[in-house]
């Protein structure tokens, strides 16, 4: 049995709409692969051991608590990007996917820096993109379907083409309600703006970053869960946004 | 003149929606208030001793209907907003339909559950004498933005008034109130009970200190973060109570004694218990009998959804809506408070009335379905979103072959009362309650006209 530790990056801050579900899913999945899994949580100012980590999650949060998990990681955002390069598992959810980009301009035109790892722009309107989201994505060569909910006034847009979204959009809003991109995927890392949360409907994506996590401790996962009941409210979810 | 059209129209489109099969309880308020903007000012004005509001996160239409239902034992008349009516218009709405035409009426007291980000607004218009608050819990993040926002909305909103508060001493979101308003402020609270934590497992708001923002120290959670605390660094901590409750006792039903009155109920959970300390305090501050309150305390049913009762399958079968984290947090602590085996039926969907993004489900403590203290022995999840609902409760840590999926309500709640439990626990968002329940009806009716046909077959 081998042990990973999986870092909540200001717990206390970013954690909207049931993002925590996602730390809770990829746990016990990890357990029911038969190896220990702990959450670290990571508070403002407290050193990033990276060295001790095997994979590093965000999640959204209003604008107030964006701006101080900003100033918390601008001066150290060489070592994140580093580590992202060398290919540590990274999902960032809503605020955190938008944190991760050049910088959020808000409708009174206020700009709020961004870590500027990805040349991406996010623009604040005021109607808010709500729904159920239906994407497809690539993940390790093989097409999947990836349901769940976005709720986010933020427009994102691809300054850069080269930028590898993380799914195209099918029913729903994705980045900006218009070019039909949903997130980014760069090495192991997911920036989306899916709730739902994420993960425990999408076993395909948790499985992903499961085996990730693994295979960087040299370590191969061989079960397969039993993902009935999963599967069950993937197709539900997708059933019903299919028939709007 | 402008009042009477008023209150006719409002009393007529009352009327009508009803006849249409509505509740009608925010059209016609809505209505009048556009016909004559000061009616629910001029109508407040016929309360001939106190208007008092109940406001906070949970807990307010129990509490607004208990102490209603002690006021009206005593015999007083009442102007009371129902269930969920608790924005202005609702409010307008139970003035006018408790109202005369000509709108001179005179009632003894109004009782008015409020909604949090109304209360300064009603404050202007109908000058209340006491505002009750019985806890803050975060369930409005979508509406108000943050809690911290809602709670100094309720605090600019009571500062220069004479308002007396009643205040959940318990909880150091409420307990502060007395601070920068100077206002008169009682205090109910809990003492050392036997279901206390000495961690907590639950929602981080409220965990800091409100003057200074350091972590509070708690020496025992009652509940949630209502417990006994005090801050390391600027001392605040629980104020002393005016209303004591103490040997609380759980079987499942709530006994308990405030200060020296016996106090017997049948509903069940804690923050039922805190919903009857915050009435009982209220009732004493008029001056009510001790035998008065007691009776109407131990005589209030539980209605739709807030803990109904129905015998099936010649075992008790209980109805709870459930509708935030926190809500389902506490019907989820009953259940451990409740020592019988249990099948476990949970409806959620998703329509706009249930909310339509239902990932609040992942912020409520599931995980205590998997203590064995819990004692689930079966588990059927249904509604239009019975898949999300199954995945919630398989990643709890129960075993996952318990779990059963039946998006249809009747077959689901059938299935679940078939269980091996001893009692069986109906949960069901908003737009599957009323369905729910009349499924309960009608398998508690056909099982009590086969037991009678049984005994005539005996005779």
């Amino acid at each position: 049995m081998a042990g990973f530790v999986i870092a909540h990056m200001y717990p206390d801050l970013l954690n909207l709409y049931g993002d925590r579900g996602n730390l809770l899913c990829l746990q016990q999945r990890m357990r029911w692969h038969g190896h220990d899994c702990r959450i670290k949580n990571i508070r403002l100012g407290e050193k990033i051991e990276y060295a001790g980590i095997d994979m590093i999650f965000m999640g959204g949060g209003s604008d107030r608590e964006q701006g101080l998990v900003y100033r918390d990681l601008v001066g150290r955002s060489d070592e994140f990007m580093a580590h992202i390069e060398d290919g540590m598992p990274v999902l960032c959810i809503c605020g955190a996917y938008q944190l991760l980009g050049i910088s959020y301009i808000a409708v009174d035109g206020q700009v709020m820096e961004g870590l500027k790892f990805f040349n991406y722009l996010t623009r604040g309107a005021k109607n808010r993109l709500i729904g159920n989201v239906l994407i497809k994505a690539c993940i390790e060569g093989e097409e999947i379907s990836v349901v769940g909910f976005e709720n986010h006034g933020g427009r994102t847009c691809f300054e850069d083409d080269s930028l590898q979204p993380f799914g195209m959009v099918i029913k729903g809003y994705g980045n900006n309600g218009e070019d039909k991109k949903e997130g980014i995927k760069y090495n192991n890392l997911i920036g989306t703006y899916l709730h739902g949360p994420l993960l425990p409907k999408n076993p395909g994506i948790a499985d992903y970053y499961l085996k990730t996590m693994a295979s960087r401790q040299g370590i191969e996962l061989n079960s397969r869960l039993d993902d009935y009941i999963e599967n069950m409210a993937h197709e539900q979810v997708k059933k019903k946004l299919l028939a709007t | 003149m402008r009042k009477i059209l008023a209150i006719t129209a409002g009393k007529i489109i009352i009327f009508l929606s009803r006849m249409l099969g509505n509740q009608g309880t925010d059209f016609p308020g809505r209505a009048a208030r556009k016909i004559y903007p000061e009616i629910l000012k001029i109508l407040a004005a016929n309360i001939r001793e106190e208007i008092f509001i109940v406001t906070g996160t949970n807990g307010k239409t129990t509490t607004t209907n208990m102490i209603a239902s002690i006021l009206r034992e005593k015999g007083y008349s009442l102007v009371h907003n129902t269930a969920g009516a608790n924005m202005l218009t609702g409010i307008t709405t139970a003035f006018i339909e408790a109202s005369d035409l000509l709108g001179r009426q005179k009632f003894d007291y109004a009782l008015l559950e409020v909604d949090e980000a109304f209360v300064p607004l009603l404050i202007k218009e109908a000058r209340p004498r006491v505002v009750i608050i019985t806890n803050f819990f975060r369930d409005q993040l979508d509406r108000y933005g943050e809690l911290d926002h809602t709670i100094n909305l309720i605090k600019d909103g009571v500062r220069n008034t004479d308002i007396e508060l009643i205040l959940n001493g318990d909880d150091p979101l409420v307990s502060h109130f007395h601070n920068d308003t100077g206002l008169h402020c009682w205090y109910y609270g809990f003492e050392d009970t036997i279901y206390d934590a000495l961690e907590s497992m639950e929602s981080r708001e409220g965990r800091y200190c409100v003057f200074c923002g350091h972590e509070l120290d708690y020496r025992r959670y009652h509940y949630a973060q209502l417990g006994q605390f005090r801050c390391p660094q600027c001392d605040n901590h629980n104020p002393d109570f005016n209303f004591t409750a103490n040997k609380l006792k759980m079987n499942p039903f709530i006994k308990m004694n405030v200060n020296d009155l016996v106090i017997q109920s049948p509903y069940q959970g804690f923050y039922n218990a805190y919903n009857i300390l915050a009435a009982v305090s209220a009732a004493r501050l008029v001056g009510i009998e001790d035998g008065i309150i007691q009776s109407a305390i131990a005589g209030y049913r539980p209605r739709a959804g807030r803990m109904e009762n129905f015998i099936i399958n010649g075992r008790r079968t209980v109805l709870i809506l459930v509708k935030n984290p926190t809500g389902l947090n506490q019907t989820l602590s009953t259940l451990l408070y409740d020592t019988k085996s249990k099948n476990l039926f949970i409806a959620l969907n998703d329509n706009a009335a249930d909310g339509r993004d239902i990932s609040w489900i992942w912020d409520a403590d599931v995980e205590m379905l998997a203590s064995e203290k819990a004692r689930i022995s079966h588990v059927v999840c249904s509604g239009q979103r019975s898949g999300d609902i199954a995945v919630r409760i398989k990643y709890s840590g129960i075993d996952s072959g318990i779990i059963n999926i039946k998006s249809n309500l009747a077959e689901g709640i059938e299935l679940a009362v078939g269980g091996p439990g001893e009692v069986s626990y109906i949960l069901s968002t908003y737009t599957a309650l009323f369905e729910c329940q009349k499924i309960l009806k009608k398998l508690q009716k056909d099982e009590k006209s086969g037991v009678a046909g049984q005994r005539q077959l005996q005779a």
